[in-house]
């Protein structure tokens, strides 16, 4: 045993800005958290499929950005605050924020047109971009990635895409788990002042590099093993329930309203 | 040494991971964590390394409260970090620099030791731990007990007092695990304090003193004389620990 190993060690750390480890720490918590939030099985309030809900966000982005009448995207911001107020508070929180800082962001691009007499036309676009976001917030959390992710079936998206995506999304959590350890172990190694903070954190991007090269290899080695060939089926059945049905005549009456205000 | 009172914690506000803990620890002991997977091993491990901090509940390190205020202060989180080593279960996260010199002369380094120094600390730890020969290697092309013992070398050189081990048996080969358990009465014997969670019995035997049991529910149920515990064998059956 070494003699220094067997006294204390009389040390005080060197001053050194280490905030960009916590600030790492941080933002791949968040991550973390928000796919976790995004993975976790659910029960949809009303059942309602997450083609049904597919379908109907994107007729209502289609036909919100194709719309110039005023009354219309009124109403449409209207239904959209219904929507939001049969959310929990948590979705509710999630939705509000991501619409806002779209709108705000596209207002304050917009603002110079206030100025020009295009008042109407900046509430509008701005109202346009709220209830986009909105909705397509609205469908990312009522709805498991994996779930939406097979939806792209209907839309001929081939099988073996959908399976990159499906692992993608697996690989992204287990990744930013591996990585967020690499930077917790890197805290506690910086002890003092590290001179060289650029060489660790490149350390810690290489070694993830390099986990994520052997763990893609070891994965397709299981693939393999169970008889992967190179083709990927998708097996879906959507069942359609009442609520999907009001659902679509709920999206059948919308499309009428634009008609209505729009085209007559 | 380390004072955690009615500590709780849990994953995402949602996930429970410790329930009321209750815990003393005085220096030098030797301490086996045990419990089932997903019973709040780690997560201790985690509260008393300060990587988080308990939702209720007071955590003392020598006396300190160890709380969020404090480990945002630079200075002493440091200070904290060199006095508790903490050896992770995946070696390959604490492994990040060219090669295993570096790696382990990383820490000293940053304790403004000149390079002489380092050299003895780190030539000293390379002996320690038998891998004198690995000076050079790059260490994501170790071994898994390669990588153990050069993980468990970098936190060795940075001469911690309390020793934090997560699972270090796992995966490793039975002449690995016989070094690993001498190792940890070495440095036990030397006056430093062991924690190790580890379901892996036959080769700790004589390394530990005192057990500390969590039950499913992430409580602890029992913490006393580590052979009294091992040698009830009806506790560990309905416990799933053995």
């Amino acid at each position: 045993m070494p003699e220094w190993l067997l006294k204390k060690d009389n040390y005080t750390p060197l001053k050194d800005k280490n905030s960009f480890i916590d600030k790492s720490i941080l933002s791949i918590f968040n991550v973390l958290a928000m796919f976790r939030q995004q993975t976790k099985i659910r029960n949809s309030k009303f059942g309602i499929n997450p083609l049904t809900k597919l379908i109907s966000t994107l007729i209502l982005i289609i036909f919100v950005s194709l719309s110039r009448n005023f009354h219309f995207i009124v109403i449409t911001t209207v239904f959209m605050l219904v929507l939001i107020n049969l959310l929990s508070i948590k979705e509710i929180k999630y939705v509000v924020k991501a619409s806002m800082a779209a709108a705000i962001f596209t207002f304050i691009i917009l603002l110079p047109a206030i100025f020009l007499g295009y008042s109407n036309n900046t509430l509008m676009i701005t109202l346009k971009v709220l209830v986009s976001v909105a909705s397509v917030s609205i469908l990312t959390c009522t709805t498991q990635w994996n779930e939406l992710i097979i939806t792209l079936k209907i839309f001929r998206i081939p099988d073996i895409f959908i399976l990159v995506l499906d692992i993608t999304i697996k690989y992204i959590i287990i990744l930013g788990e591996f990585s967020l350890n690499m930077v917790y172990a890197l805290k506690l190694r910086s002890v003092g002042k590290n001179n060289h903070k650029s060489t660790a954190l490149s350390g810690v991007v290489g070694t993830m590099f390099i986990k994520s090269k052997e763990m893609a290899e070891e994965m397709y080695g299981a693939m393999e093993s169970r008889g992967f060939t190179g083709t990927y089926k998708v097996y879906t059945k959507f069942k359609f329930k009442l609520f999907d049905y009001i659902c679509f005549i709920l999206t059948i009456i919308f499309v009428l309203t634009y008609f209505y205000f729009d085209r007559l | 040494m380390i004072d955690i009172k009615d500590a709780n914690y849990s994953y995402d506000a949602e996930v429970t991971a410790l329930k009321n803990v209750n815990l003393h620890i005085d220096a030098g002991e030797a301490i086996a964590l045990i419990g089932v997977n997903g019973s709040g091993k780690s997560t201790l491990m985690k509260l008393i390394n300060g990587l988080i901090i308990a939702d209720s509940g007071s955590y003392l390190f020598e006396g300190e409260e160890i709380n969020n205020k404090k480990m945002q202060n630079e200075e002493f989180s440091k200070a904290f970090h060199k006095k508790v080593g903490f050896v992770f279960q995946n070696s390959d996260v604490q492994l990040f620099c060219s090669n295993v010199y570096d790696e382990i002369a990383f820490g000293p380094r940053q304790m403004g030791m000149d390079e002489e120094e380092v050299r003895k600390r780190v030539e000293d730890t390379l002996k320690l731990l038998k891998i004198e020969e690995l000076r050079d290697r790059q260490p994501y092309h170790l071994s898994g007990g390669e990588k153990k013992k050069v993980s468990i070398a970098t936190v060795v050189v940075l001469n911690p007092d309390v020793y934090i081990f997560d699972e270090p048996m796992n995966g490793l080969d039975p002449k690995t695990k016989r070094f690993l358990k001498e190792f940890m009465i070495a440095i036990n014997n030397a006056g430093k304090t062991i924690l190790c969670s580890t379901h892996d019995f036959e080769y700790v035997k004589g390394v530990f003193k005192r057990a500390i049991v969590f039950s499913s529910n992430h409580a602890i149920i029992r913490d006393g004389n580590y052979e009294e515990i091992m040698n009830d064998s009806d506790f560990l059956y309905d416990n799933n620990i053995i």
